[in-house]
């Protein structure tokens, strides 16, 4: 298992097992916040100007995401916008969280979304967002933080700003404490 | 137009080229982070 964010997905190739074939790349990243995980990715034709392409490729296709590329068992695990859920062959781009306000469901600035922190390997656990902090610098704060999310703002409780880390390595232990406050374990 | 001022618009065109490549490429790639419906 490996913490990624989505910035360090996007743009990774996506490879076939099956034939070693680099067939897309990776465009948008796709989740659940109420689920916290990966749903799905949408791709990019390759090759220098490859555009977005048609095709999508849902959570439940992907063999593995490593640090270097997306692996697929074969090539059909890319699917029509048709063939795939409603969320990954449609996806709202509106509601894109990047650099999003965080506001406190007391209505403090925490910051801006930077980016999504990831766990993957064979699965895709979405664990918390980097964040540019309101006082400056970067941050973590963990999953599931948020109330609502939209492409605009993420509304989160209020005692979520204990819980913002400086790094990932905090962000671990974090993530357990958090849920165990919110009752959710 | 003497050679200085052609040598200046090559410039200026190759300039101005490089830079809607790069913008249009970044257009085309582009890509986010997307939060599906189920929350908000």
């Amino acid at each position: 298992m490996l913490l990624m964010t989505a910035s360090q997905i996007r743009g990774l190739p996506v490879v076939t097992v099956d034939g070693g074939e680099d067939v897309a790349e990776v465009r948008d990243v796709i989740y659940s916040p109420e689920a916290g995980r990966l749903v799905g990715v949408t791709l990019n034709k390759r090759g220098f100007l490859g555009g977005r392409s048609r095709d999508v490729l849902p959570a439940e296709a992907i063999h593995a995401i490593g640090q270097d590329a997306v692996m697929v068992l074969d090539e059909s695990n890319l699917v029509a916008p048709e063939d795939a859920p409603e969320d990954v062959g449609h996806p709202a781009t509106e509601r894109n969280v990047l650099e999003d306000d965080i506001l406190t469901e007391g209505g403090a600035s925490l910051g801006k979304v930077a980016d999504l922190v990831l766990l993957v390997g064979s699965s895709g656990e979405v664990v918390g967002y980097q964040i540019d902090k309101a006082g400056g610098g970067r941050g973590y704060i963990p999953l599931p933080a948020q109330l609502s999310v939209s492409g605009v703002a993420l509304v989160v409780p209020n005692i979520t700003e204990e819980f913002v880390q400086d790094d990932l390595v905090g962000l671990g232990a974090a993530v357990d404490e958090f849920r165990t406050r919110l009752g959710l374990t | 137009m003497d050679a200085i001022g052609w040598l200046i618009l090559v410039v200026i065109v190759l300039v101005v080229a490089a830079v809607a490549f790069v913008v249009i490429r970044r257009r085309r790639r582009g890509g986010g982070v997307i939060a599906t419906k189920d929350k908000g």
